[in-house]
């Protein structure tokens, strides 16, 4: 029974790891759906938000140094999702706009130096301490299920896991119903065909790279509550590739199931696996089952349907 | 199609010239199309045609020259304008959105004409939902008016060519186009398949007043449903006319005869 | 709701009199136009149909006229049906694929004054033919796209017509209503042309009794009521769209619903989920060749699950359907196969609410017939003919064999003949050949008994079998009987094989010609890495041929068993190299062999066949879809195929 329990709390410690790295897929995935470029600065954006949001909220920094007070979380979170809002748009204006047409191993490239961009500015503006981020979501175990059924699970856990919930649903919405949805999924097809039917380019961008900021302030968020803004946050982009492999580039529930498994594989595997080869599984595994993925099922298990309806 | 020869202008191009490092796509080029007429614009490959259709819808910018649309004059069009003024294309290699229905591909072309804010259009409720319903209607007349029913939710990646070719002209149908840009929407097509797209674009001229401009290689296609023709050669005008005109004018005869540009 | 056998109408106008008085706000018909379907409920059926009606006897219809209706199925023709029947006039439905030349008979024929067309399509065949049926006044159309350029004083639209009625029923309200009074139901209802195999095509007149009478037997014989669902997809002009979603649509009081447009059939099909379905075998066939497809293409667990299920299907399925007791063990597997593969299989055909679903026309396989009913489909064959306003016999449900078309149902009487040949009498008995006195006195006794030109018997159980058409038994030298349809269809069950025309009539073996079938073929082809750029060229490809060879040794061994058939065996064939084809007219419409042309057409091949050439060079003239005339020319070979010994060792 205590075997089973423990087996029970490894996965949902897994699942809930999982929804953290699925956070950050995601905002891989929506400008790859929507632009075909892989963001490599996705982490650093998180990173970045995470250093804005912590900005706001503390007396050590510039907010408080100029303005002399600090801002109420309520208020703090839209600030930052505006100053990722603006973000996007300085991206396209200084970035993108000039790419227009380029190979995509270019604008990729680009992606590389945004990212080294961007964690240098934070490390200028902000310094690079841990440091730690508490926007009252609740911390430590859950009591209630303590009590009834022995589970010993965080409750920021279940807090990100309702809240990525929350976030894939929003975004399933938009993409497939609204009219912006439509024509990022147009963009995302055909540049060409896009532009005829007077879809303007630059305001897409700037507006998919505006919610793929935000996604990646939840994911700051969250990654900065568990374990404190930190630079190594910009390298759990490199947790969302083999994330991104398992689920495909280009789909949503994808990224939250790739995401899933990814957390609960690397957990059960550092507790089972682990101990026979001497431990640390948890690092590489992860890149091991991305590349057993690459050689099976390339497309990812959501990446296109081969089962062709009439 | 109209033959009101003295009906009000308008698009016109003003000595448009257009090159890419060196090379001389259009040379001091100019005409007019007039409302509501079917205008061709033919020549031999590499002439220059589908360069004009670019500079006239914004993809290519020209370096000299001036496009009037509506009165308003120029030096260049942006995609987004042209389309919100009015001005909607097919592709010569189709350029359909593969991986969505037909459906949602029509409806792309609504997009200049949806207004709700992008807060309602999140929301999914109330007044952007009763606009997506009105397009969703409008939409399925086109659908209704092109034949095609039967594809309404398949993806168009997955269509025959001729069928592509007609779920593009549904989509620049869609938008209400005041100028509608064809560029030869006949290629590769076998002969029912160019009758039905006859059939539809001079119905759409007729029903809906239309002006069409469109490239096509086949002079028959060409000298049954045009009003006035415009020849490019070697990225120049050297001629122009009604079909009877052009189909006896020398220059053409040469340029299509003696010259190869191949 | 009215019970249907308490209506007293004597003809349909009459019966949607009284209808009316209760069922006005019921749905009638429906119809899918842009994206949604639309209802006309009874009342406004009958609005529109009375309108028409006013509206065309202001143009000068007039008792005993003929309407010809041509376009696909929908609800303003079968109104327009409605009208005329109200004015006492006759519809007269033409086949909407036909040619222009093929409507100028029928048109010509049924001495036509007015015509009323769906579409420009249907419009420009009616004007085409106006100078040679000078007596068409009016072509009046329901869809006016394309259509406004056209000469007001000849070509209406339908919403004209029924505008100037509505304003004369406003003066007059009882106008229609008298006029439905002077029915009576040995009236004519309609006429329905047949395409026969040879000749021109007869109008057979069916009076309203005919119709009123065979619909409330069958709806009583198989349970129809007011709750089915119908979709009308099969040709106005044939009696079984007729009688099933016109005649037994108002009988029952069912709605009948009309797809948006022939190529969305499939969609509509599902959309709509009928409970009583009629098809002719090959679309149950088409349907069954494009699921196999589909399955082959599945990943392996889908694909493994369908096959395991489809075992367990074959094993309980019918019986379970026939009421028969099943091990509770073998239930259970049926039922998980029902939630895991049948249940969504049938809701993608657009089957899963069928309780009665017909096929007739043809033979149809027995693997594709217990496909079906396997699944839990209640499939059933008729066999019938325009004649007898189509039932001569039924299966009924709980003995439902492959092999045989049924008993008679109630009111009908079958004999079979001397020469074997099929005879009926029944209250669907036709009136008449329109205009043509001769014809009905060679097919109809003057005591009601009419000919089917079948040849058939009865088999133990009483049920009867078709062997194939009367005339066409033939003998072969050997004095063995050859039917060469039976084998045509045998063969024909294979999915590779589309078409076949059998040969031996006093000859000394049986051969065959064989049309393959590009869809089934084709995908093989794909699998196999067997390149091909047209028909003709996978036709003539030598892994096709012995594709097709397995097929006909197949065929021979199973004949074998039969000593009555076993001489039948198919000896040599080959593959033609182009399709057979209506246009060519080497098919009828209905897709039937026409041996005649067929015989005069490929005389040579048919020589060469029998006289042991190894292949043969033949040069076909055909019409392409635009209407040009061309030729295609090729060098065919012969196959022999190996024949089994009587009762042979085949078993094994």
């Amino acid at each position: 029974m205590a075997f089973d329990i423990f087996l029970l709390e490894v996965i949902i410690s897994g699942l809930m790891t999982g929804v953290m790295y699925a956070l950050v897929a995601l905002g891989f995935v929506l400008i790859f759906k929507a632009s075909g470029i892989f963001n490599f600065a996705q982490g650093v954006m998180a990173l970045f938000a995470a250093l804005a949001l912590y900005d706001f909220l503390a007396e050590d920094g510039w907010f408080f140094a100029v303005f002399g007070f600090t801002l109420p979380v309520w208020l703090a979170i839209p600030a930052t999702g505006l100053i990722m809002v603006v973000l996007a748009w300085v991206i396209e204006r200084t970035v993108l706009r000039f790419m227009v047409k380029q190979n995509e191993i270019i604008l990729f490239m680009a992606t590389i130096g945004l990212a080294f961009v961007l964690e240098g500015l934070g490390d200028i503006l902000f310094g690079s301490d841990v440091k730690p981020l508490d926007i009252g979501i609740p911390q430590g175990a859950s009591d209630w299920l303590l009590d009834n059924f022995n589970l010993y699970i965080e409750q920021l856990e279940i807090f990100a896991a309702g809240t990525a919930a929350v976030l894939v649903v929003v975004l399933a919405i938009f993409f497939q119903r609204t009219r912006i949805g439509r024509a990022l999924r147009a963009v995302a097809d055909d540049h060409q065909a896009a532009l005829s039917v007077g879809v303007s380019l630059d305001r897409i961008w700037v507006i998919v790279w505006s919610v793929s900021g935000i996604v990646a302030l939840v994911a700051g968020i969250m990654w900065g509550s568990k374990s404190g803004v930190q630079f190594s946050l910009s390298l759990i982009a490199l947790k969302a590739l083999p994330v991104l492999i398992l689920g495909g580039f280009t789909s949503v529930p994808g990224a939250i199931v790739g995401g899933l498994i990814i957390g609960v594989g690397e957990k059960l595997a550092e507790v089972y696996i682990g101990p026979m080869v001497g431990g640390a599984i948890e690092n590489w595994f992860a890149y091991m089952l991305a590349l057993v993925f690459l050689l099976f099922r390339p497309q990812g298990l959501f990446g296109e349907r081969i089962i062709e309806r009439v | 199609m109209t033959n009101e020869q003295t009906s009000e202008i308008l698009l016109e191009v003003d000595a448009i010239s257009l090159s890419f490092g060196g090379v001389h796509a259009l040379v001091d080029v100019s005409f007019d199309i007039r409302k509501g007429e079917v205008r061709s614009i033919i020549g031999p490959n590499g002439a220059g045609k589908s360069s004009m259709l670019n500079v006239i819808n914004g993809f290519y910018h020209p370096q000299q020259g001036t496009i009037t649309y509506q009165g308003q004059a120029r030096k260049q069009m942006r995609p987004h304008d042209a389309a919100a003024g009015g001005i909607a294309r097919t592709f010569q290699n189709i350029a359909l959105f593969k991986g969505m229905s037909t459906l949602d591909n029509i409806m792309t072309g609504r997009n200049t004409h949806m207004s709700k804010s992008l807060f309602w259009q999140a929301l999914h409720i109330g007044p952007a939902r009763r606009e997506e319903i009105e397009h969703r209607e409008f939409v399925e007349h086109v659908i209704d008016f092109l034949e095609i029913q039967s594809i309404r939710k398949t993806p168009v990646g997955r269509l025959p060519y001729g069928l592509q070719k007609r779920v593009e002209l549904g989509r620049a149908l869609a938008a209400e186009p005041t100028l509608l840009l064809l560029d030869e929407p006949m290629a590769g097509m076998n002969l029912e398949e160019k009758e039905d797209m006859s059939r539809f674009i001079l119905e759409t001229n007729d029903e809906f007043g239309t002006t069409i401009a469109l490239i096509e290689h086949d002079m028959g296609v060409v000298m049954d449903i045009s009003d006035r023709v415009v020849v490019l050669d070697y990225g120049r005008k050297i001629a122009e006319g009604t079909p009877e005109e052009v189909r006896t004018n020398q220059d053409v005869i040469d340029a299509y005869l003696g010259v190869s540009h191949d | 709701m009215v019970n249907s056998l308490e209506l007293q109408g004597e003809t349909f106008p009459q019966l949607l009199l009284q209808r009316l008085e209760h069922d006005a706000a019921r749905s009638a018909m429906r119809e899918k136009a842009y994206g949604i379907w639309q209802t006309w409920t009874l009342g406004q059926l009958c609005e529109e149909s009375f309108a028409l009606a006013a509206g065309l006897a202001d143009l000068g219809f007039a008792r005993n006229d003929t309407l010809v209706i041509i376009g696909d199925n929908r609800p303003r023709l079968y109104g327009s049906m409605i009208a005329a029947q109200a004015l006492g006039g006759v519809p007269v439905p033409a086949y909407q694929d036909s040619v222009a030349e093929e409507i100028q008979y029928v048109v010509d024929h049924a001495e036509a004054r007015f015509i009323i067309a769906e579409n420009q399509e249907q419009v420009d065949k009616a004007l085409e033919i106006r100078e040679q049926c000078p007596r068409v006044e009016r072509v009046i159309y329901c869809d006016p796209k394309g259509l406004r350029k056209y000469d007001p004083r000849v070509v209406m639209d339908i919403e004209t017509v029924m505008a100037r009625g509505r304003e004369l029923l406003k003066a007059d309200p009882d106008k229609i209503n008298a006029e439905i009074q002077k029915g009576k139901s040995s009236d004519t209802s309609i006429i329905l042309y047949t395409s026969g195999t040879t000749g021109r095509p007869k109008g057979v007149v069916l009076s309203h009794e005919n119709l009123l009478v065979t619909a409330r037997n069958t709806n009583e014989f198989d349970g129809i009521t007011a709750d089915e669902e119908v979709l009308a997809y099969l040709p106005m002009a044939w009696v079984g769209d007729n009688v099933f979603s016109f005649a037994m649509g108002l009988v029952a009081g069912f709605c009948v619903n009309c797809p948006e447009s022939t190529n969305t059939v499939a969609q509509d099909l599902r959309e709509i989920g009928p409970t009583f379905y009629f098809a002719p075998p090959r679309v149950f066939e088409s349907v069954l060749t494009s699921v196999m497809i589909r399955m082959k293409d599945a990943g392996r667990l889908k694909r493994s699950l369908f096959d395991h299920f489809m075992k367990v299907a074959k094993k309980t399925g019918v019986a379970l359907m026939d009421g028969q007791s099943v091990p509770t063990w073998d239930r259970f597997h049926y039922w998980l196969g029902e939630l895991l593969v049948y249940g969504p299989l049938k809701n993608t055909l657009g089957l899963s609410r069928v309780r009665v679903a017909y096929t007739a026309g043809e033979a149809i396989g027995p693997e594709i017939f217990e496909f079906y009913r396997s699944l839990g489909i209640n499939l059933k064959q008729l066999y019938g003919q325009t004649e007898a306003t189509v039932f001569i016999t039924m299966q009924p449900d709980g003995v439902v064999r492959s092999e045989s078309v049924g008993t008679p149902p109630p009111g009908v009487e079958v004999r079979i003949e001397e020469n074997g040949e099929v005879v009926y009498r029944s209250p669907g008995v036709f009136k008449e050949y329109f205009k043509n006195p001769e014809a009905t006195a060679e097919t109809k006794t003057s005591d009601n008994w009419v000919h089917t030109g079948d040849a058939g018997y009865f088999d133990d159980e009483g049920h009867l079998r078709i062997i194939d058409r009367a005339k066409d038994v033939g003998k072969l030298n050997d004095s063995s009987m050859f039917a060469p349809k039976f084998l045509e269809n045998k063969l024909k069950f294979f999915p590779e094989i589309k078409e076949v025309v059998t040969f031996g009539d006093q000859r000394d073996f049986v051969t065959a010609f064989i049309n393959i079938d590009l869809d089934a073929v084709g995908n093989w082809a794909e699998r196999n890495n067997v390149a091909y750029a047209s028909y003709q060229e996978l036709a003539a490809h030598p892994e096709v041929y012995a594709l097709v060879q397995e097929c006909i040794e197949q065929v021979n061994q199973s004949l074998a068993q039969d000593s009555h058939l076993s001489s039948s065996q198919i000896r040599r064939f080959l593959i033609l190299h182009k399709e057979l084809d209506p246009d060519d007219g080497e098919l009828t419409r209905t897709r039937k062999v026409r041996r005649r042309i067929i015989n005069e057409r490929y005389g040579d091949l048919i020589e060469a066949l029998f006289d042991g050439r190894k292949n043969c060079f033949i040069s076909t003239e055909v019409m392409f879809e635009d209407g040009r005339q061309g030729q295609i020319e090729a060098d065919l070979e012969i196959r022999d195929a190996a024949v089994s010994e009587e009762h042979s060792r085949a078993a094994a």
